[in-house]
């Protein structure tokens, strides 16, 4: 109230109302509250964290390049990654400092840079062995916009047997998901015991990714080399959905809405009548969008397990891979993003129907 | 006939939700049960069918001890005893017909269950109890899509399925517009008395439990403190079971058109901070025994409103 009767005062004359501020020198404008400063004492300390990190970096460096730096009569140098990493850390801190981000934030972003830093030194990685290997790269990129388009089609029936792997092992799957998740969630379980079990089973299932089931199955029973890629390929996909199914349906029933639940208990069903009556319907606009995301995922998987023996069209990848065929690689890739995108699309429009 | 003989009830927390309950409850008695939230209305009704389990004393519905250790006789204990919810508790996505065939559970294999596969003559009783209620038209109609005031009485039918012995009630009406509520408990009372029904019903609204009910409980701190027909549950005595006088809030806004303005009193007020000045104002009282008050609750009262 007060600084506007100020302004209005020093601007003489009435009914300028907004604009007096801009008229003016700007210093008679009102008064904001100031964002609070973050503690310099803790930036101070960031900037010696940012110097710790620098000391550590540059102790354990690998790489030999060293950058000079030349001042005046002196030439400095210094190795090259840590300095960048260290201008980085100097420049996050300043911009940090001018923007007022709290101490924790920038501590946050700050750790955040040496923690990247850390890791891709370690792994050595860089972008720069892409120029160096070139003309080696310039081949093949080449065949990948050059696809055979004619091979593509000649290969159907492995795309076919693709396809069949994903919609067995999906419908198969995703039952099996079903039981267990009613198992595994403690609203629908029999008991606690049963409900902490089945969750740990699911968490091995789970730890094993699809291409270690593929391998485990392709030792067991055997992959293409002996007819049976398909079926190891399906006992793998399914192993790889029961798991995620088991997963995302039981933390759905989890979050079920209690009150049907307790109708159908106060009127005396049994667990079986309950979960069925009470649970399921709830649950299940829910397990038909994971069942269609899973035969999606399985679409993807079935190629990624191929390499490793199963059959289907990864098989086939494999082998044109092996043969450098890579126009016949570039026409699979690129049919495979075809066929994602169309079961994507189909599964879009089941779930809007669903709903 | 529903007896309970000291029965305490504590939460596996040690909270003790009821204490030394001795009640006799009659064949064919509606019963409504008062008292402020937090007074253990809920666990006295979910104690008769073992949704709450009690932790000691005794307690029988009709000839049967309920026992909530085995829930096989909980199950058969509970197909003779139906339960009607606040939020109704219906399945959303399924029809109408399929939730008041959920109450024919107990008497339908699981297998028919699991495939959804009923016996006519359950349809048809189901269909019966959509009559009672007088929505039979809405059968095949998704649960969701009907009306509040609708979808109780679809749970009125779910437990009419049942063919119950006795019906609980856990605040049937509190979700409801008053118009409403009181044609939810007018069929309620009506149907109760076509079937000779056990009824307790708990409830917010003094004025509906005043209305519907033959017999009112007062309950306060897990314990009855108040017992006896209707006419003698006089607005002192409740206010003994409340512990403070009554306000607007205790009754169903219906016929009490001066409750909005009360409410537009209240909050005129309230920023004035002026406690004096609602003691001389006796219509900001929602009770009509202005005589027997405090006025220091009263201003808390009002300071809530």
């Amino acid at each position: 109230m007060t600084a506007v009767a100020e302004s209005d005062s020093s601007a003489g004359s009435p009914g300028t109302g907004v604009g007096t501020g801009s008229s003016g020198t700007g210093r008679s404008s009102t008064e904001r509250p100031k964002q609070p400063r973050p503690s310099a004492l803790a930036y101070l300390g960031l900037l010696g964290l940012a110097a710790a990190a620098f000391a550590f970096f540059w102790w354990s460096r690998e790489s030999t390049d060293v950058l000079f730096l030349p001042l005046g009569g002196v030439t400095l140098w210094a190795p090259q990654n840590p300095l960048i990493g260290l201008l980085i850390m100097l420049g996050l801190l300043i911009v940090c400092w001018r923007v007022r981000i709290g101490e924790m934030a920038a501590f946050g972003a700050l750790t955040f840079v040496i923690v990247t830093y850390w890791a891709g030194e370690n792994i050595d990685f860089t972008l720069a062995s892409i120029w160096e290997r070139w003309d080696n790269l310039a081949g093949q990129l080449a065949a990948f916009f050059n696809p055979n388009w004619s091979y593509v089609f000649g290969v159907w029936d492995e795309w076919l047997v693709t396809l069949n792997m994903a919609i067995v092992a999906t419908i198969i799957g995703c039952s099996i998901g079903l039981v267990l998740a009613m198992f595994a969630s403690p609203v629908s379980s029999p008991n606690k015991a049963t409900s902490q079990t089945i969750k740990a089973l699911n968490s091995v299932i789970r730890s094993i990714p699809d291409v270690g089931w593929a391998l485990l199955f392709v030792a067991m029973i055997g992959g293409t080399a002996y007819g049976l890629g398909p079926l190891a390929g399906v006992l793998a996909l399914l192993m790889f959905n029961i798991g995620i199914v088991a997963k995302l349906l039981g933390e759905t029933i989890d979050a079920a809405s209690p009150g049907p639940i307790e109708a159908a208990d106060s009127t005396g069903a049994n667990l079986t009548q309950r979960n069925r009556i009470a649970v399921l319907p709830q649950v299940l606009p829910g397990f038909t969008s994971y069942s269609l995301y899973v035969f999606e995922l399985n679409i993807r998987a079935s190629t990624a397990i191929g390499i490793v023996g199963v059959g289907g069209i990864g098989h086939e990848l494999n082998l044109q891979m092996n043969r450098f065929a890579w126009e016949n690689v570039a026409s699979i890739l690129y049919m495979l993003i075809i066929v994602v995108l169309l079961v994507d699309l189909f599964s879009l429009w089941i779930r809007r129907r669903l709903m | 006939m529903i007896t309970f003989e000291n029965v305490d009830v504590v939460f596996p927390n040690g909270f003790q939700g009821l204490k030394g309950i001795d009640l006799t409850i009659n064949q064919g008695e509606f019963v409504g049960i008062v008292g402020l939230s937090g007074a253990g209305k809920s666990t006295l009704i979910r104690a008769v069918n073992g949704l709450v389990p009690y932790t000691s004393g005794s307690l029988s519905v009709g000839e049967t001890v309920v026992d909530p250790k085995s829930k096989t006789k909980l199950r058969r204990l509970r197909s003779k005893v139906g339960m009607i919810f606040q939020s109704f508790n219906l399945v959303n996505r399924i029809s109408v017909l399929n939730n008041v065939l959920t109450g024919r559970s107990a008497y339908t294999p699981t297998w028919r269950s699991m495939l959804g596969w009923y016996r006519a003559a359950d349809k048809e009783l189901a269909f019966q109890c959509l009559e009672r209620v007088g929505i039979v038209e809405k059968a095949y109609e998704r649960a969701s899509s009907l009306s509040g005031g609708q979808q109780q009485r679809v749970a009125i039918a779910r437990v009419l399925a049942q063919d119950p012995e006795v019906m609980l009630a856990d605040e049937p009406v509190a979700a409801l517009d008053p118009p409403t509520a009181h044609r939810v408990m007018r069929d309620l009372r009506r149907i109760q008395r076509e079937l000779g029904m056990t009824c307790i019903v708990n409830m917010h609204h003094l004025d509906l439990a005043r209305s519907y009910a033959d017999r009112i409980i007062g309950m306060r701190a897990g314990e009855v403190v108040f017992d006896g027909p209707v006419a003698e549950a006089t607005d002192a005595v409740i206010e003994e079971v409340y512990q403070r006088s009554m306000t607007a809030e205790d009754v169903v806004a219906d016929d009490v058109p001066v409750s909005v303005e009360e409410t537009a009193d209240a909050t005129e007020h309230d920023p004035d901070n002026d406690d004096a000045h609602h003691d001389d104002d006796p219509a900001v009282l929602g009770s009509d025994d202005p005589g027997s008050n405090d006025p220091g609750s009263n201003n808390a009262e009002q300071a809530r409103l």
